[in-house]
């Protein structure tokens, strides 16, 4: 699971791999258009459906916290 | 009430003393009254629409925390995984139409308000309503910083029922978060959670909060009085001449000081509110981060009215494409259109934000083009982003200070097209103006004139002083350093220095009416 969102986010917001902070929405590394593709992209790979609520800075502060969010969203 | 008077002073004074001397768990309560002081002074009633709208709130998120404990009740007792979902869909349903309910409640309110301007003159023609009853009418149905105040109510319904805060159990908390007195007219737009922790926190006195506070007030007023009000005597001069005609030139001086005035004007606002709020220690969202800093027009919206943005992108864009009906045209679209259809929901995302954000600022067809216009390079410029790294390399075009600044000019030039739109007084002098800009510049007679318009040298001067200083100020923030500190760290001679500096800057060269009555915030019109 972790192989494919990094795929993900190679494919639309690289700069996502190498950071290393936690507030990459608001630092605009990664900015709503590019949340919304990748969103789309995660729900179709994983057969998921990533509510608006779960849109929010802190499940989008870094890499690992949008995996995380994927592993949350799979275990339900 | 303007933050910039002598009695909001006198009550920011009483308030603050009694805020620090009342028990810890009763200072809210100062607030609050503070804050219902503040607004019936300032629309000489009680405001009808802010009290059905906040009551609304109040009982919406009373509904919905009571619908989720019931649905974790309900789904408690159930084993079984697709009746489980069918309950959940159940209670999401139900709560979501009484959201929409309150959306079209709330909304429905501020439209009305709002456009009541336009609807007046012609009750007025049509002989329905009187004097008094329009004077009656100003006063209790259109209220202070209803916008603000609605957005606020819709975000606290919203945050309730994502679960992302608790509902509010005391209606008069809720209202002080809703009516937060500093943050009123203007905003920033506050989320229920954060503010209501900084509320819950106990609040020592402390010297040095106070003083920080006080600077930063002090600073917002000296951006608003000496800079923002001082280029008005030209700026006004210059959109406001009946007959037009004038060097393009001057409309170019014109607009490039508008466009510092706007900043001036709403970033000393939030100066000072923010300032105010520091005094009480309570932190509010920063709005602003030195957005002519910006090196593309999505970084200047994201670093001006920073939360308005924020709202507006979670409120509106994300719900509208995670919704059931922004899903279906994603689908449809990445179908149809292999390469372009994953940009689909986001380009009516985008578009949809910068409409009602268009909508919001103003009600003539200027704000609606100004919306459309940011709409259209936002989209442009977010579906060629991967684009322009291989532009950049075919074309040789390397990184550095010579590139930044190309980008920076790039976005002041786009800024600059959109409030020459905002600042005419119609649609027609905007056409005359840009017509103006590019066939009738006429360099040589705007510099000889550029003093006809209400603003002389020393005016020039003065301004170019106190813009100077804000750039330096700007320039250390922008590099990560803390000004006040600094001040504050430095050796009380300069230390003092500066404070009075500033202080007597402020009350020598701002610009004044009569009983030192300053000008209405540009902002406080949205």
């Amino acid at each position: 699971m972790e192989e494919k969102v990094l795929e993900i986010l190679e494919e639309y917001c690289e700069e996502a791999l190498d950071y290393e902070g936690d507030n990459m929405m608001e630092e605009g590394v990664i900015d709503s258009f590019t949340v919304i593709n990748v969103v789309s992209e995660l729900e179709d790979a994983f057969d998921i459906e990533i509510d608006a609520k779960y849109v929010v800075a802190e499940n989008f502060r870094n890499k690992e916290a949008i995996i995380e969010l994927v592993a949350r969203l799979l275990e339900e | 009430m303007q933050l910039i008077s002598t009695n909001f002073v006198i009550l920011w004074v009483i308030f603050f003393a009694l805020y620090y001397l009342v028990p810890a768990k009763r200072q809210w309560m100062i607030l609050a009254v503070a804050s219902g002081l503040f607004y019936v002074a300032g629309t000489g009633g009680i405001p009808v629409g802010i009290v059905l709208t906040g009551a609304g709130a109040y009982g919406c998120g009373i509904y919905l925390a009571r619908s989720l404990e019931a649905q974790k009740l309900a789904l408690s007792d159930i084993a079984e995984k697709e009746r489980k979902k069918a309950v959940k869909q159940g209670f999401e349903r139900r709560r979501r139409r009484v959201q929409i309910l309150y959306f079209v409640y709330s909304l429905g309110i501020l439209l009305c308000t709002k456009y009541m301007v336009v609807i007046l003159p012609f009750l007025q023609k049509t002989g329905l309503t009187t004097p008094e009853g329009d004077a009656f009418f100003a006063r209790v149905v259109m209220p202070l910083g209803i916008s603000f105040y609605t957005l606020t109510a819709i975000g606290y319904v919203v945050d309730v029922g994502r679960e992302q805060c608790t509902a509010q159990e005391n209606p008069v908390k809720l209202f002080l978060f809703l009516a937060y007195f500093p943050a009123i007219t203007q905003g920033p737009f506050n989320r229920y959670g954060k503010l209501q922790e900084e509320f819950e926190r106990v609040h020592v006195f402390d010297y040095g909060r106070m003083l920080f506070g006080v600077q930063r007030f002090v600073w917002g007023a000296f951006k608003k009085l000496v800079i923002a009000d001082r280029i008005n005597l030209f700026v006004g001069n210059v959109f406001g001449s009946v007959n037009g005609g004038l060097p393009g030139s001057i409309y170019a001086l014109a607009t490039v000081l508008y466009m510092l005035q706007l900043y001036a004007d709403f970033s000393g606002y939030m100066d000072m509110a923010l300032g105010i709020s520091e005094t009480f220690d309570i932190y509010l969202p920063e709005n602003f981060k030195r957005p002519y800093f910006s090196k593309s027009v999505a970084e200047f919206w994201r670093r001006w009215h920073i939360t308005l943005g924020t709202w507006f992108k979670d409120y509106v864009m994300f719900s509208f494409v995670m919704s059931g009906a922004g899903r279906k045209i994603g689908k449809v679209a990445k179908k149809k259109m292999p390469r372009m259809g994953k940009h689909v929901t986001g380009i009516i995302g985008t578009m949809l934000v910068w409409l009602l954000t268009g909508m919001w600022h103003g009600r003539t067809a200027s704000y609606l083009l100004w919306g459309v216009y940011y709409g259209v390079i936002m989209c442009i410029s977010l579906v060629l982003e991967s684009q322009y790294s291989v532009w950049k390399e075919k074309l040789h075009i390397k990184d550095g200070k010579v590139y930044g600044f190309f980008t920076m000019a790039r976005t002041w030039m786009i800024v600059f097209v959109a409030d020459v739109l905002i600042r005419s007084e119609s649609l027609s002098q905007a056409g005359e103006i840009y017509r103006a800009l590019i066939a009738d510049f006429r360099l040589k007679e705007g510099i000889l004139g550029v003093t006809d318009y209400g603003l002389n040298r020393y005016g020039f001067l003065l301004l170019a002083a106190a813009c100077l200083l804000w750039l330096a100020v700007s320039v250390w923030e922008e590099k990560g350093k803390d000004v006040r500190r600094l001040i504050a760290q430095s050796p009380m001679a300069l230390r003092w220095c500066c404070y009075y500096g500033v202080v007597l800057l402020l009350l020598i060269t701002g610009i004044y009416g009569g009983s030192y009555d300053t000008a209405a915030f540009l902002y406080q019109s949205f």
